[in-house]
């Protein structure tokens, strides 16, 4: 790549990002996901004990999961989008810019407004697990006799990895956005491959019963295309590593998946961007 | 040396529907737009033009022929390095202020860094933005977007600049002030492919122009060449008299010529326009001044 290439690159991505942070929308979002995150502090009504910690912990992810995935689909939809409706892709195409500069600018522009996002949220339920904690550990003492309970390092670990998931969901975004003629369309089918992804497990394990050679070449590509997102549900084993653990070299395998399927993607989009007529 | 623009046999056709309808936009078209050349491209909405200039710009690959920017392939991305472009009704990112909107596309353009500030500065001068350039661009009116959008066009210093429909919208102040740019590009020793509906703005510019209709050229040629009725000259007389007309026309008829009309030189409305907006704002500046 040459340092022109960069340059465009980071001056493409740089301005998706400004123009991200004044989307109404996405500001809305992010602001009800931090609320949420805050409002798990009502879970210490209920007097679990030392498993407060661990329904904050679900509620929070859960509520990064939820918010993160509309925001991956929405804000990649929405900034695509407004390039090619408002025909500022047309002033930046007619100027000696390749059309992948163009993609992996808007991706990396997205891709730094899902780590603001990430990031900021995995702050925030590190600083509320973080006071619950110290408040447990004054009242059952008993039950922290080993010391904290969690790991704080392996919560921002498993925030890259929830990163990569939300990379994933943009990188898919983005390739249907590269060939669809709308917003919505892009939307709704986004949804749909994500909702496919999470529950692709099920098609995994059912392609051990398939006697059909065909049919389970079929479920096997399938499989293949749509990213497993069940991989990356491994947040208790990195936040509460107790008795099981998650290896290192999982996590890394994860990280490889996550990349790996990040950068398909993105090459499809480009693929199908190069053809389409701006 | 090549020209700027090298257009060979172009056709383009598009699918449309499900069932790949053909809609043929630009058929068998063949110019050649030389160096430091203002053209016109002129036509009716849908006659091809805007198809054409996406081939130019390499934002669609002709379906047979060619295009050539200065020797290069259109479709390929160098190309694109001699090029500006000003579309019709640009639309630029509002939050940005003129200033760093033009310094945004300096960077897309691969302007060195330590040129940038520079490069920025001058076009602004040469659009006479520069005491607006640190407004945001969501206030500015149609006619300060275009002057913006021609900076930004211009910025790279490509040999080429591409202008569609540059003052539409604009009222003839703001014309007649993106005209002069369009010259002063000339004198800079650019080529400009101006497309425009205003037709004797066309006039007043251009070299040399094309028509287009149905996607194919119709007329090419100087605008002199096309507009001049070469059997007839016209004589501008001051103060004449009316009962000379007819020894006028007795001594033309001597000679074999024959005395077509007898009228009054008008000068153009926009022209018209432009001279009393200048009165009255001299006037409105001077009484500010005595007052």
């Amino acid at each position: 790549m040459s340092g022109g290439s960069l340059n465009r690159i980071t001056t493409i991505a740089r301005n998706t990002f400004l123009e991200a942070l004044r989307q109404k929308f996405i500001n809305v979002l992010v602001i009800l996901a931090v609320a949420l995150i805050l409002s798990a502090n009502f879970f210490r009504q209920f007097d679990f004990g030392s498993s407060e910690l661990k329904f904050i912990t679900d509620f929070g992810m859960g509520s990064i999961l939820f918010f993160g995935s509309i925001l991956s689909i929405v804000a990649t939809a929405q900034l695509f989008f407004s390039e090619i409706e408002n025909r500022t892709a047309l002033t930046i195409l007619a100027k000696p810019v390749y059309r992948w500069e163009f993609i992996a600018g808007k991706y990396l522009g997205i891709f730094a407004l899902l780590t603001v996002f990430t990031m900021l949220m995995i702050g925030l339920l590190a600083g509320m697990l973080s006071w619950r904690e110290g408040a447990l550990m004054e009242r059952y003492p008993d039950d922290f006799a080993e010391g904290r309970l969690v790991s704080y390092g392996g919560l921002f670990a498993y925030g890259v990895l929830e990163l990569l998931r939300f990379g994933i969901i943009a990188a898919i975004t983005m390739f249907i956005a590269s060939f669809s003629n709308t917003n919505l369309y892009t939307v709704i089918v986004s949804f749909f491959v994500f909702v496919i992804c999470q529950l692709q497990y099920v098609a995994r394990d059912g392609w051990n019963d398939i006697g059909n050679p065909l049919l389970r070449g079929m479920v096997w590509v399938m499989a293949l295309l749509f990213p497993n997102f069940q991989m990356f549900n491994v947040a208790e084993l990195m936040i509460f590593p107790g008795e099981q653990t998650l290896a290192a070299a999982s996590a890394w395998g994860i990280f490889g998946y996550g990349i790996v399927y990040i950068i398909a993607f993105n090459a499809l989009a480009v693929l199908a961007f190069r053809g389409r007529e701006i | 040396m090549s020209d700027a623009i090298e257009i060979n046999g172009l056709t383009k056709d598009f699918r449309i529907g499900m069932r790949g309808y053909k809609l043929r936009a630009v058929e068998d078209l063949w110019l050649k737009i030389a160096d430091n050349e203002i053209f016109g491209l002129l036509g009716p909405n849908g006659c091809g033009k805007s198809t054409t200039m996406k081939v130019i710009l390499g934002l669609l690959e002709p379906t047979v022929g060619s295009c050539q920017i200065y020797g290069v392939p259109s479709t390929s991305v160098r190309s694109r390095r001699d090029v500006g472009f000003l579309p019709e009704a640009p639309y630029f990112y509002r939050y940005l202020s003129g200033r760093e909107l033009v310094r945004f596309y300096a960077k897309m353009c691969g302007v060195p860094k330590d040129e940038i500030g520079d490069r920025t500065e001058d076009v602004l001068k040469l659009v006479a933005m520069d005491e607006a350039a640190h407004r945001r661009v969501g206030t500015y009116s149609k006619g300060m977007l275009q002057r913006i959008g021609i900076a930004q066009a211009v910025v790279h210093d490509p040999r080429l600049v591409i202008l569609d429909e540059p003052t539409a919208g604009v009222d003839p102040i703001g014309s007649a002030a993106i005209a002069d740019m369009i010259r002063s590009l000339k004198e800079r020793k650019k080529t400009v492919l101006l497309c425009s509906h205003l037709l004797a703005q066309v006039e007043g510019i251009c070299d040399r122009v094309g028509i287009m209709n149905r996607g194919k050229l119709v007329l090419e040629g100087s605008v002199d060449e096309l507009l001049e009725k070469k059997d007839m000259r016209s004589l501008v007389v001051e103060h004449f008299p009316a009962s000379a007309e007819a020894e006028v026309r007795a001594v033309l008829e001597k000679h074999g010529a024959k005395l077509a009309s007898v009228e009054a030189p008008r000068i153009s409305l926009d022209r018209l326009f432009l001279q009393q907006t200048r009165d009255s704002d001299q006037l409105h500046e001077s009484e500010k001044e005595e007052a």
